[in-house]
């Protein structure tokens, strides 16, 4: 047997379709991200975007609850890397098509 | 026959060896404070926990310095904990404060000592392989529910698992198929949000027609859904903030699932529940509906542990696109196993991860309806 890793290891999902640059349209943070289907994202992010948030840094801790004072996510940046994956500069790894409101496609 | 290099092979990295640095829960202090010592094998070794007149909770290594008897069989003398060989007595600092036959104490009579901190009623201990204090900005954030006389107490229930190192029960956090094939829940939307030492999971759930009871009471209402925002803080205390939806009302628990490990490969589980008293529901009926939760839980974790127990260890897991992060948050986990000089950002650095429940939702659904028809035969 070889000598066991010792190292963190890199996710398996990453192999084939690895993540990818994205910047805010709305604090010019620069993430990581990565798209598997229109409705999953993978996001890193670095200590420096964080620091340059806007919605992380106007979120106020004020509830009495435990597990409720957390940053939940910048609607921004989710904003940003949807329009990103349908601009076609995130990829989006599943082939379906983009889903639409089929109301408005009668 | 397939060949070797078709074959994926699950591999395994060394175990670690040490133990997670952080705030691990031991217990209640209600449970602690009997002025009894008490044994907790913890960590690789033998602690001793023991509260003395002054109300005070001490943790300290269970081996005398002297010739090494179990301070765990002795005796609580004042604030000192008495061996039960010869009579040494050990103060909650580490230090022998006095010794009944001798002159003086010698010198360097010093055992260790765990820091302790006693919040929500519950007592934790600091573990660190270095030896370094708590850091004042790493802490278990505050319950103000617990006191509050409009939730219940603490149902609380302690377990222990052999065969298992404990980061099986931590990858839960992001398993969440496991949760339907597992925990009979039906997990509608999940995401995960790692950042510094903390680790989240925000996750609706559906109820399950196919688990629910066959007739509603009013002592066993239909759980519509589920919303839940669980969260380890540090390696092992995880606080879950349940709302359970019925038909007329929301009822908000608190869960605590914690653990700390005995060795490599066995650890003790604890998890901990509170109810909010809603207003129509009396006193009786929220301690009812505390105690059937924490059965549910029980059943749950039991549930894992069968899994646990027969299950490999494995660091290369194969996932598809609708597993959690699994890997991520092992690189998390990893933060509380090296030195603390030796953390990287990458550990520590904000990571989201919210999965696609579409298809999961089409499988499951199909799968409830398929065991709602064999039900009806
Ligand atoms: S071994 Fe503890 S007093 Fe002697
Ligand atoms: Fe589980």
């Amino acid at each position: 047997m070889s000598t066991p890793r010792t190292d963190v290891r890199l996710d398996v999902r990453l192999e084939a379709a690895p993540m990818q640059p994205v910047g805010c349209g709305t604090c010019g943070a620069t993430v990581l991200a990565r798209k598997s289907s229109w409705d999953q994202t993978t996001l890193q992010w670095t200590a420096a975007a964080l620091a340059t948030c806007a919605e992380r840094r106007t979120t106020t801790a004020g509830s009495e609850r435990p597990n409720r004072n957390a940053f939940t996510g910048c609607s921004a940046l989710t904003a940003a890397i949807r329009a990103a994956a349908v601009a076609g500069q995130l990829d989006v790894q599943s082939d379906e098509p983009l889903p639409t409101n089929p109301e408005a496609h009668p | 026959m397939t060949t070797h290099d078709q074959i994926r092979q699950i591999e395994v990295d060394a175990g670690p060896r040490r133990f997670a640095r952080g705030w691990h829960c031991l217990g209640l202090a209600r449970d602690l404070t009997d002025g009894k010592p008490h044994q907790i094998n913890a960590f690789g070794q033998k602690l001793v926990v023991f509260a003395g007149e002054d109300g005070t909770i001490n943790v300290l290594d269970a081996y005398c310095r002297h010739m090494g008897g179990d301070l765990s069989q002795g005796i609580v003398k004042g604030n000192e904990i008495a061996c039960p060989f010869h009579d040494w007595r050990w103060g909650g600092d580490g230090r022998c404060k006095q010794i009944p036959y001798a002159r003086r104490v010698p010198l360097r009579a010093r055992t260790a000592s765990w820091p302790t901190l006693v919040q929500d009623g519950m007592l934790f201990v600091w573990n660190d392989p270095q030896g370094n204090p708590p850091p004042a900005d790493v802490t278990i954030p505050r319950i103000p529910q617990v006191d509050d006389d409009r939730w219940t107490d603490w149902i609380w229930y302690e377990t222990v698992i052999e065969g298992a190192n404990c980061r099986e029960i931590v990858d839960n956090v992001v398993d969440m198929a496991h949760f339907f094939y597992i925990h009979y829940s039906f997990p509608t939307y999940f995401k995960n949000v790692f950042e510094g030492t903390a680790a989240y999971q925000y996750m609706d759930g559906a109820g399950r027609d196919d688990v629910r009871p066959a007739t509603p009471s009013r002592n066993n209402p239909t759980v519509l859904g589920t919303t839940s925002v669980a969260a380890y803080h540090g390696p092992s205390f995880m606080i879950d903030e349940v709302t359970y939806h019925y038909e007329d009302l929301d009822v908000d628990t608190i869960l605590i699932n914690c653990h700390y490990p005995i060795d490599e490969n066995s650890f003790v589980l604890q998890y901990g529940i509170i109810v909010e008293k809603k207003d129509g529901i009396s006193d009786a009926d929220a301690e009812l509906m505390a105690a059937k939760t924490g059965k549910f839980i029980k059943y749950g974790f039991e549930q894992d542990v069968a899994i646990w127990k027969s299950k490999a260890r494995i660091d290369n897991p194969l996932l598809c696109e609708e597993d959690g992060p699994v890997y991520q948050l092992r690189r998390w986990y990893q933060q509380f196993y090296v030195d603390v000089e030796d953390v990287t950002p990458e550990m520590t650095d904000r990571f989201e991860f919210e999965i696609d429940t579409t298809r999961p939702n089409e499988a499951w659904r199909a799968e409830v309806e398929q065991n709602l028809a064999a039900r009806r035969g």
